[in-house]
C-alpha cells in the first residue's frame, strides 16, 4: 500500500466520520431551521466537509489533489442528499401532523355583525325604484310648510271643511302677520314647488316625512308618504289607472287587480280612492280585507285646474294626475305588521328583523 | 254619517229583490263609502206588545218577579228577572211591555218555549232593549207607555219598524247633499236608474199632505203691514251671515215624549230623544240634512228675532250648559233684550222649548258656511248643524223643509200653525248654469262617452241638461254648491257612469331633459348613502320622530341658546317641539334597547332637524343630520374579553370611514387653500359637544370654512349615569354634506415596488399626532407616498415623563424606477430632519 493510498483511505474515513455525525445530527433536527443550521456547521462554507476538504486539499502533493477534491465534491453531494431527504421527510411529517387537527365546527362562528336599512328605507327605495321604470324622477321639499303649499295652493283656502280631513300641527309664530307655519300634513306642497319651478312635463314622485294629529295603533303624528305627480298634455285618468296597475303588481305580486272608487280630495277632480284585490285571501273575505275582499292603499285623482291655476298652468294646455299613499301602510300590508308604532320605537329587536 | 235603510225605502220606489247589501255595494264603488251595514232587530218576530195587569214576587226568588200581562184577548203570568217591572195601573192605561211569547224568536236566534224559573213555569220573556236587538242597554225590561200608540197586542217588530239596517256612510265634505235621508235616496235612484228606482215624487213635497198649506202665502217682505201681526218678526241685519231665514210660527203645541217609532228611530241614528218638538226638528234633518231649530215663543223678549254680529265679548248659555263668549264675527241670533242662540252653531239655553211651552218659532235658515265655519272651529263647538252649515246647505229648500217639520210637529204635538210663514231672503241664491264639452271628458278621463250616455248620468243626479248639438247646457240645482266648473260635471259623468270602465295606459313619455341637480335633491342623495354607508358599517337604522321634548333639545344644546321652533297644538309635551339634533333621540334608545336585554348596541338614524330661520327666511332651516350610537363590544368570538370592549377610537373610525364615504377629504389641518370637501378632526369644546366627555370629544370641521360640520366622542359620564348605562357609550353626529360626491378619476397603481422604513422617537406628549403626520406629509419630500402610525405607548418607566413614544412606518416609491437602498435612505433622512426641525424628537435605535 503507497502513501497516496493510505491518504486517500484516511480521507474517505474522515468524509464517512463528518457524514455519519452529520446525518445523527440532521435526524436529531425536528425543525426545518435547526436543520439548515446542521447543514450549514457540516455543509456550509464554513462546515466541517469543507474545511476538511480545503485541509486535505492543502497536505495533498500535487497529483493527488484531483483525487482528493473528486471524493469531498462525493462528500459534499452526499451532504446534501442527506438534507434534502431529511426535509422533505419533515414536511411531510409536518404536514402529516396538521392534517390530524380535528376542530369542532359547530362552534359558533366569530360574528361579522350586519347592519341594516330600516324596513321603511327599504320600501322607499324600493318604490322609488318602481317608479323610475315609469320615468318619475325624485322630488324634495321642506317638512314645515307654509299655509300656502301646503292648503291655499291645493284648492283648501281658510274656512275650508276639507282641512278637517287632516288635523294639522302649526307653528307657534313670532310674527302673525306672516303665513302660518305648518307641519306639513302630505308632501303635496312638494308638488306645488316642483310646478312653480319647472313647465311641463313633470313626472315625480315625493317621499317624505308628513305630519298630523293623530296618534293610536293605525295613526301616527309622523308618517311617511309617497306621492306621484304626472303632467302633461294629453294626460288622461285611463293613464293614472294603468300606472297605478304597474306598480300595484310590481309591489304587491302579479296579477293583483285593482278598483278605483270615487271620492274626494280637494285637489283633484275626478277624485278616486284605489282598492286592490285583497291579496291574503284572493278576494274570499279575511280580516286584513273586513270581508270586502279589497285593501284600500292610496288615494289620486287628475289634478284640478285650479291648482294649475295656482301654479301659473294651463288647465286648457296640459292635464295630470297625482296620486298619494303611506309608506307604512303599503309596508304593513306587505309584511302583516299590525302596530304602526313599531316603526318609530327604535327597538333593534324589530329593526334587526329586516336586513 | 248613519242612514236607516227603512227610511230610504219610504222616499223610493224601490223593486222587489234590490238589498240594502247591493245597495251599500254600488253607492260604495260610486263614491258614498258605506263603512258598515248594523242589522237592526233582523230575526225577531212573534213578540208582542201587552199590558201590565199585575205583579208579585217569586215565593222562591228575591229578584224575580211573576208578571200578569193581558195580550188583549188573555191575561198570562211570565216571570221576569229584571229590577224595573213596573206596577199595573188603569186597565188600557197601564204601563205596557214585550213579551216574546214561546215561539218567538229573538235577534240572538234564541227561540222561545214555556220554561220552569225555581219552580214556577214561564212561557217566553219579557224583554230588554238588548234583547229585542234595539240597543246594549240590559239594565232593565222595556216600558212602553200608552202615548206611544201601540196598541195591546200589536205586533211588536212591525210598531217599531224592525226589522231596519242602519248604513254607516262615510260622506266626504264636497257632499253636503247627502247629510240626509233625501240625498242619499236621491243618490241611490241615479245609480239604480236602470233598474227603475225612483225618487217617490211626494217625499219632496210635503204640502201635498198638508192641507193648511193649499194655498200657502209667503211673507216676502216683513214689514208689511198685514202680516207683521201674526207672522213670525225677523230682522236680519247681517245678511252676509244669513242669506236667508225662514220661520214658522206654531201655537197650541203640548211637548211630551215622541211616539216609540221615532224614539226609535232617532236613537237607531245616533241622535237622543228629547221631547215631540225636538225630535220633530231633528227628523227633519235627518230626512232633509237640513238643520232646524225650535224656539219656546214664549220666552223671546219682544217676541221678534234679529240675526246680527255678536257684539264683542257678548255672553250666551248655549244648550249644554257652557258659557260662551262670542266676538263680531260670530253670527247671533238674539230677542230684543239677548243672544238666544248662536247661528248655525248650537241654541241658547233661555229660549230652549221645554215642558212649558205653548208657542213655537220655528228656524229653518241659510247661514255663510264660511262664518259658521270660523265660529264652530273658535268655540271647539261642533254639533251636527254646524257639520252641514259648514259644508253649504240648499237655501232654496229651506220652505220645503220647514213645512214638513212644521207638518210632523203639528202631527206629534197636536198644536196649528198660527201663522203664514216670514220668509227673509233678499237676494235670492241663483243656480249655476254650466256648460259642458263631451270631448272635455274623453280628454280628461281618456275614454269616449257618448254624449247622450254623459247626459243621462248628469240628469239621473236631477240637474236640468239640454244639449244645442255642440255644448251640454246644466242647470245645477242650489242643492250641489259642489258643482261650479266643467271638470266638476266631467267628474260626475265619470262617477255615475263608473271608473271601472276606465281602461288602463300607461301615459306618453315626452322628450325632457334631466331636470338640473338641485343642493336638495345631492343632500337626499347623500343621506341614502350614508344610510348605506352605516348599514354597511354594522349599524341599524332607525326612524325618530322629529317631534321631541324641550328636556330633549336642551339635553343635546348643553349651554348653548339655541331657540326650538315649537309648535302651537302639540299632542303633548314630549312632542312639542322640533329636534335641533338627532343625539339626544339615539341616547335614550340605548337606555330602551338595554332595557329590553340587548348588550351590544349599534344603531344609526339618518334624518332631518330644525334650526333657527335664516335671516330674511320664512321656513326654519332645515338640515340634515346622521348620527350613530355605539355600546358594548366590537364582535367577538363567544365571551367578550376586556380588549373587546368599545372605545373612542371606534366610534372615530366609523367617522372616518362616514367621511370618506361621503366624499369628504380628511386632512389634517386646517387650510384656506383646501378645497371645499375637505375636513379635518381636533378636539371639541364644550359648547359644541355638550352630551360627550370632554376628554373624548373630537370635532369635524371644514378645513377652509372654519364650519364644524359634526361631533363625536365618547358620552358624557353625566349622560351616560342619567341614560342609566353602565359602561361608556360612544356617539357621533354629522351634517350630511351638500356636495355632490366626486367623481374619482382612475390612478393605476405603480409598477415599482415601494420601501419602507421605521421612524420611532419620543415626544412631548402634548404634541397632536396630526401635527406631526401633517408635518411629515409636508416635509416636500417627494418619494414620501404613505405615513403610517404604528406605536403610540405611554407606560410610565419605559419612557420619559411627559413624553410619548411614536413609531411611524414611511414608505417610499418612485413611479419611475424601483429605488436603491441609498435613495431610499437619503430621503427618509431628509424627512426626520425635516421634523426635527420643528420638533424636538428623542429619536429611538
Amino acid at each position: 500500500m503507497n502513501e497516496s493510498d493510505s491518504r486517500a483511505g484516511e480521507l474517505a474515513r474522515l468524509f464517512e466520520e463528518s457524514l455519519s455525525r452529520y446525518q445523527a445530527a440532521l435526524a436529531e433536527a425536528t425543525s426545518e431551521s435547526a436543520l439548515r443550521v446542521v447543514h450549514a456547521r457540516y455543509a456550509g462554507k464554513e462546515g466541517e466537509i469543507r474545511k476538511r476538504l480545503a485541509d486535505a486539499l492543502k497536505a495533498a502533493p500535487g497529483p493527488d489533489k484531483r483525487a482528493v477534491g473528486q471524493a469531498g465534491n462525493t462528500a459534499l453531494q452526499k451532504a446534501e442528499e442527506l438534507f434534502g431527504s431529511r426535509l422533505v421527510d419533515l414536511h411531510e411529517q409536518k404536514r402529516q401532523a396538521d392534517l390530524q387537527r380535528r376542530l369542532d365546527v359547530t362552534i359558533p362562528g366569530r360574528p361579522h355583525r350586519l347592519g341594516g336599512l330600516h324596513l321603511l328605507t327599504q320600501v322607499r327605495l324600493e318604490l322609488e325604484g318602481i317608479f323610475a321604470e315609469l320615468g318619475f324622477q325624485v322630488a324634495t321639499g321642506p317638512q314645515v310648510e307654509t299655509d300656502f303649499h301646503n292648503f291655499e295652493a291645493l284648492a283648501m283656502p281658510k274656512d275650508h271643511p276639507a282641512r278637517d280631513m287632516q288635523d294639522t300641527f302649526y307653528l307657534r309664530s313670532h310674527d302673525p302677520s306672516h303665513d302660518p307655519l305648518v307641519l306639513r300634513t302630505h308632501t303635496s306642497p312638494v308638488q306645488i314647488r316642483t310646478m312653480l319651478q319647472q313647465k311641463p312635463p313633470v313626472r315625480i314622485i315625493s317621499p317624505g316625512k308628513v305630519y298630523r294629529k293623530d296618534d293610536d295603533p293605525t295613526h301616527s303624528p309622523m308618517f311617511q308618504q309617497i306621492e306621484g305627480l304626472c303632467v302633461d298634455e294629453g294626460v288622461t285618468m285611463a293613464d293614472l289607472k294603468g300606472t297605478l296597475l304597474y306598480f300595484v303588481q310590481r309591489f304587491f305580486g302579479p296579477g293583483i287587480g285593482l278598483r278605483l272608487r270615487p271620492s274626494f280630495f280637494p285637489f283633484t277632480e275626478p277624485s278616486a280612492e284605489v282598492d286592490i284585490e285583497c291579496f291574503f285571501c284572493k278576494r274570499s273575505g279575511c280580516r286584513t280585507c273586513k270581508g270586502s275582499g279589497y285593501i284600500e292603499i292610496l288615494g289620486c285623482g287628475m289634478v284640478d285646474p285650479e291648482v294649475f291655476r295656482h301654479v301659473g298652468y294651463d288647465s286648457e294646455k296640459y292635464s295630470g294626475f297625482a296620486f298619494g299613499t303611506g309608506l307604512e301602510r303599503m309596508t304593513m300590508l306587505r309584511y302583516g305588521i299590525s302596530d304602526l308604532r313599531l316603526f318609530f320605537a327604535g327597538d333593534a329587536r324589530f329593526t334587526e328583523q329586516f336586513r | 254619517m248613519k242612514v236607516s235603510w227603512n227610511w230610504l225605502c219610504e222616499l223610493l220606489d224601490l223593486p222587489a229583490g234590490i238589498s240594502p247589501q247591493a245597495v251599500a255595494e254600488r253607492l260604495s264603488v260610486s263614491g258614498v263609502a258605506v263603512d258598515a251595514i248594523h242589522p237592526i232587530g233582523k230575526g225577531l218576530s212573534g213578540a208582542i206588545v201587552v199590558e201590565v195587569r199585575g205583579k208579585r214576587p217569586h215565593p222562591k226568588a228575591d229578584k224575580l218577579t211573576l208578571v200578569d200581562v193581558f195580550d188583549g184577548k188573555e191575561v198570562t203570568q211570565v216571570v221576569c228577572g229584571a229590577p224595573n217591572v213596573p206596577s199595573p195601573g188603569e186597565p188600557l192605561s197601564s204601563p205596557r211591555l214585550v213579551w216574546a211569547r214561546p215561539g218567538a224568536t229573538l235577534p240572538s236566534g234564541m227561540t222561545l218555549s214555556v220554561r220552569e224559573v225555581r219552580g214556577v213555569p214561564s212561557p217566553g220573556m219579557l224583554c230588554a232593549e238588548d234583547e229585542l236587538g234595539l240597543s246594549e242597554d240590559h239594565g232593565g225590561i222595556l216600558i212602553l207607555a200608552p202615548e206611544d200608540g201601540i196598541a195591546i197586542g200589536a205586533d211588536f217588530a212591525q210598531a217599531a219598524g224592525l226589522p231596519d239596517f242602519v248604513f254607516e256612510l262615510d260622506i266626504t265634505p264636497n257632499r253636503p247633499d247627502l247629510l240626509g235621508h233625501i240625498g242619499v235616496a236621491r243618490e241611490i235612484a241615479a245609480l239604480f236608474r236602470h233598474e227603475g228606482v225612483r225618487l217617490k215624487p211626494t217625499s219632496t213635497d210635503p204640502r201635498t199632505v198638508l192641507g193648511w198649506f193649499a194655498d200657502p202665502v209667503h211673507c216676502r217682505d216683513c214689514d208689511s203691514p198685514e202680516h207683521f201681526e201674526k207672522a213670525p218678526r225677523i230682522v236680519v241685519e247681517d245678511p252676509e251671515g244669513c242669506p236667508r231665514y225662514f220661520a214658522h210660527r206654531l201655537t197650541g203645541v203640548r211637548v211630551h215624549k215622541s211616539p216609540l217609532f221615532y224614539r226609535l228611530r232617532l236613537q237607531r241614528l245616533g241622535v237622543r230623544a228629547l221631547s215631540n218638538v225636538v225630535d220633530a226638528t231633528n227628523l227633519a234633518l235627518l230626512q232633509f240634512g237640513h238643520p232646524l231649530h225650535a224656539f219656546d215663543l214664549g220666552k223671546l223678549a219682544g217676541q221678534q228675532l234679529m240675526i246680527r254680529r255678536a257684539k264683542a265679548g257678548e255672553k250666551l248659555k248655549t244648550l249644554d250648559g257652557q258659557d260662551r263668549e262670542l266676538l263680531p264675527e260670530d253670527l247671533l241670533i238674539a230677542d230684543v233684550e239677548q243672544g238666544v242662540a248662536v247661528a248655525g252653531v248650537m241654541g241658547g239655553q233661555t229660549s230652549e222649548v221645554g215642558e212649558t211651552t205653548t208657542d213655537v218659532l220655528l228656524e229653518c235658515a241659510y247661514f255663510s258656511p264660511a262664518r259658521v265655519r270660523r265660529t264652530s272651529k273658535r268655540l271647539k263647538l261642533h254639533t251636527e248643524a254646524s257639520h252641514r252649515f259648514e259644508r253649504g246647505t240648499d237655501p232654496s229648500a229651506l220652505p220645503e223643509v220647514a213645512d214638513a217639520c212644521a207638518e210632523l210637529i203639528v202631527k206629534l204635538s197636536g198644536g196649528r200653525l198660527a201663522a203664514p210663514p216670514t220668509d227673509v231672503y233678499r237676494h235670492k241664491i241663483p243656480t249655476q248654469k254650466l256648460t259642458l264639452r263631451p270631448e272635455r271628458t274623453t280628454a280628461i278621463l281618456g275614454l269616449a262617452i257618448p254624449t247622450a250616455t254623459q247626459k243621462d248620468c248628469l240628469e239621473a243626479l236631477g240637474l236640468g241638461v239640454t244639449f244645442d248639438g255642440q255644448l251640454l247646457h246644466v242647470e245645477v240645482p242650489t242643492r250641489r254648491p259642489d258643482l261650479s266648473r266643467e271638470i266638476d260635471l266631467i267628474e260626475e259623468v265619470a262617477r255615475i257612469y263608473g271608473l271601472a270602465h276606465l281602461p288602463m295606459t300607461l301615459p306618453r313619455l315626452a322628450m325632457a331633459e334631466p331636470p338640473p341637480p338641485t343642493k336638495g335633491m345631492t343632500i337626499y342623495r347623500n343621506a341614502d348613502r350614508a344610510r348605506l354607508l352605516c348599514a354597511s358599517l354594522g349599524l341599524s337604522e332607525v326612524l325618530l320622530f322629529s317631534m321631541t321634548s324641550p328636556e330633549r333639545v336642551r339635553l343635546g344644546e348643553g349651554k348653548q341658546a339655541t331657540r326650538p321652533h315649537l309648535l302651537d297644538n302639540p299632542l303633548r309635551e314630549e312632542l312639542s317641539v322640533l329636534r335641533t339634533r338627532l343625539l339626544p333621540g339615539l341616547v335614550e334608545l340605548l337606555r330602551q334597547n338595554l332595557a329590553h336585554g340587548q348588550t351590544d348596541i349599534r344603531l344609526f338614524e339618518v334624518g332631518e332637524v330644525f334650526l333657527p330661520s335664516s335671516p330674511g327666511e320664512l321656513l326654519p332651516t332645515e338640515r340634515t343630520h346622521v348620527a350613530a350610537v355605539l355600546y358594548g363590544h366590537r364582535d367577538h368570538f363567544l365571551k367578550p374579553t376586556a380588549s373587546d370592549a368599545l372605545d373612542f377610537f371606534d366610534v372615530k373610525g366609523l367617522c372616518e370611514q362616514l367621511l370618506d364615504g361621503l366624499g369628504l377629504k380628511l386632512c389634517l389641518q386646517p387650510s384656506s387653500e383646501a378645497g371645499p370637501r375637505a375636513v379635518f378632526i381636533r378636539v371639541a369644546t364644550e359648547n359644541e359637544a355638550p352630551m360627550l366627555h370632554p376628554g373624548a370629544a373630537a370635532a369635524v370641521v371644514a378645513a377652509q370654512s372654519g364650519e364644524l360640520l359634526g361631533v363625536f366622542g365618547e358620552l358624557h359620564p353625566d349622560q351616560q349615569k342619567s341614560h342609566d348605562l353602565p359602561n361608556p357609550a360612544f356617539a357621533l353626529e354629522l351634517v350630511v354634506p351638500a356636495l355632490p360626491i366626486e367623481k374619482q378619476p382612475y390612478v393605476a397603481p405603480s409598477r415599482f415596488p415601494g420601501a419602507s422604513r421605521d421612524l420611532s422617537f419620543f415626544v412631548d406628549d402634548k404634541v397632536e399626532a396630526a401635527r406631526l403626520m401633517d408635518t411629515l406629509w409636508h416635509a416636500g419630500e417627494p418619494l414620501l407616498r404613505g405615513v403610517s402610525l404604528l406605536e403610540d405607548y405611554r407606560q410610565p418607566g419605559h419612557v420619559p415623563t411627559g413624553q410619548k413614544g411614536l413609531l411611524f412606518s414611511l414608505t417610499y416609491r418612485s413611479d419611475e424606477r424601483t429605488l436603491t437602498d441609498e435613495e431610499v435612505h437619503k430621503a427618509h433622512q431628509r424627512v426626520i430632519s425635516h421634523l426635527g426641525a420643528k420638533f424636538s424628537l428623542q429619536l429611538r435605535q
